[in-house]
């Protein structure tokens, strides 16, 4: 399965449930949502009732929280099934998960556990994200994960083992930028080394959150405003590079709507001219 | 085993059981962090997200047993029914079973009852989307096949039956009020299904109407639904007429599909 390009379709949020109802009586200025796949793994009820109603009106793209690629357990085909049914469903723009392992055997963490930087998890994750594609019939979008350990079998940055991932197949990213602060920050290492080391080629999107500063280190909790540092390196990573698809994901500590979208303007203020697709001033 | 399972196996076993083997896989690093710090970081995650999953999905069931309880509860579970669903709308669905297995709250039938009730509202709330049977389907029934007509519970739908004042107890706490005396007379019948508006509800049945509304979920034909209610009734006539009201507040609730069929003879 070859990776395409993903067309810049501007800005977005992350759609969740305490927001339906206002986003379908407002129609805010967002050009698109992005879904949290697993939690339409369900046959009906509210979640569906609503997102019907708001992929009428707004283009929908699916991320997913559970696939656990990185995994050396056998691929879960019964997930991949209930993702291709929600993606058939849903007609998403494009799917992403993240690149980490979250379940082995028959537990699962719910969390999003590192990948050591080595040799054998390339070979490991390129066999499986070929796999994956191949049944999916679509590219799958990796996201980098917030660490708070480094192992010791590491025999490469976590921006040299991205590039290296994208040169053996192809495959995009979503670089969450706080995510990148947060792991920055604990691993004491500069986020624009990192930034600056993934091709552009590479990157089909953008999330932008918020963390938990507790001194000592980061908890990547996504249920705070965008700290002043994530804007910066979003603001400067934005003038070196084409459009890219850009999310303000938020994933609890709900605030009311109107602070999301004060973020997702914000962020539109910060890129080139080039980055705009509409004139929402 | 290869390099990199030996580390996920070390990485689960620590969130799972504690094992430390896993920090032999950590980097010392400079700054503030031991790595046994930064271990018990992806432990500490891993028992308060499973945690306020639990919290979230059993409110009430929390209230009743208080703090200390339920934390007692929350680990017991955790230990056995470590989650193996990729979601977790499922982490709980095994700790009414935790409930009626394990003391002390295995001696207390109606803990396992409000967990299983709020299982089933968690349930109800994420069922299908079948069309609703409407009250012109009916007018369209000829008369001689009325006895064969199924009906069928909308997938939301489903029935409980309770030993002990659970979902009165459920709805006490609901409402900041202290929950009545957990033992009741005789059983009390309940239905949980989603309604129009997407919200989930809750009614008393009779018991009448819950032995007519089981005997529709095992496919028996209307004139069948009628001989069962007609056991619970003073005469047959007053039996249909029990069905007939059923159906009425069914079809206004939405706890029908609209998919009836008719039972060839």
């Amino acid at each position: 399965m070859s990776n395409t390009s993903h067309p810049f379709v501007g800005f977005g949020l992350g759609l969740r449930t305490c927001y339906f109802e206002e986003i379908l009586a407002t129609q805010p200025k967002v050009d698109w949502f992005e879904i949290i796949s697993e939690n339409y793994f369900v046959d009906g009820g509210k979640p569906w009732h609503y997102l019907a109603q708001i992929k009428e009106q707004y283009p929908i793209v699916m991320h997913g929280v559970s696939m656990s690629i990185g995994s050396t357990s056998e691929i879960n085909f019964s997930y991949l099934d209930s993702l291709k049914k929600t993606i058939n469903r849903v007609d998403p723009l494009w799917i992403s998960d993240h690149l980490c392992f979250s379940s082995l055997g028959d537990f699962n963490s719910h969390d999003l556990l590192p990948m050591p930087y080595t040799e054998e998890a390339l070979s490991h994750l390129t066999e499986r994200l070929n796999i994956v594609q191949d049944y999916l019939q679509r590219p799958l979008i990796l996201e980098n994960v917030s660490s708070y350990l480094t192992y010791q079998a590491s025999q490469m940055s976590e921006w040299e083992f991205l590039s290296e991932l994208h040169n053996r197949t192809q495959c995009q990213f979503l670089l969450d930028i706080n995510n990148i602060y947060v792991s920055a920050r604990n691993h004491d290492f500069a986020p624009e080394t990192f930034l600056n080391a993934i091709p552009e080629k590479a990157i089909a999107q953008i999330h932008l959150a918020g963390h938990s500063d507790f001194g000592s280190h980061i908890i990547d909790t996504h249920d705070q405003p965008i700290c002043d540092h994530v804007w910066q390196l979003f603001k400067d990573f934005a003038k070196k590079r084409g459009p890219i698809n850009t999310m303000i994901e938020r994933d609890d500590n709900f605030p009311p709507f109107k602070e999301l979208m004060a973020e997702l303007d914000h962020a539109r203020s910060l890129v080139p001219k080039s980055w705009s697709i509409h004139d929402f001033t | 085993m290869t390099s990199l399972e030996q580390l996920q196996q070390d990485f689960v076993n620590m969130l799972n059981h504690g094992s430390m083997d896993f920090e032999n896989h950590i980097a010392a690093q400079e700054g503030a962090l031991a790595p046994t710090q930064r271990a018990e970081i992806y432990q500490n995650a891993y028992r308060i997200r499973l945690t306020k999953v639990l919290e979230q999905d059993h409110e009430m069931l929390g209230l009743y047993l208080g703090d200390e309880l339920f934390d007692e509860m929350v680990k017991g579970y955790l230990a056995r029914f470590p989650s193996s669903a990729p979601s977790l709308r499922e982490f709980g669905d095994r700790l009414p079973q935790f409930l009626s297995e394990h003391q002390p709250f295995s001696e207390h039938g109606i803990l396992k009852e409000i967990a299983l009730f709020e299982r089933l509202l968690l349930k109800a709330f994420d069922a299908g989307d079948s069309k609703t049977l409407q009250f012109a389907q009916l007018q369209s029934i000829e008369q001689a096949n009325w006895p064969n007509i199924q009906f069928q519970l909308h997938e939301s739908v489903y029935l409980l039956t309770c030993q002990f004042s659970a979902v009165e107890s459920w709805q006490a706490l609901k409402s900041d009020q202290s929950p009545p005396s957990p033992d009741i007379q005789s059983p009390h019948h309940w239905i949980i299904a989603r309604e129009p508006d997407k919200r989930t509800g809750f009614y008393a049945l009779s018991t009448c109407h819950y032995h007519c509304l089981t005997s529709m979920q095992n496919g028996l034909p209307f004139g069948f639904v009628c001989e069962a209610a007609a056991q619970y009734a003073e005469s047959e006539e007053q039996g249909t007429m029990q069905v007939m009201e059923l159906l009425q507040k069914g079809i206004e609730l939405g706890w029908f599909k609209s998919d009836i069929r008719v039972q060839q003879a």
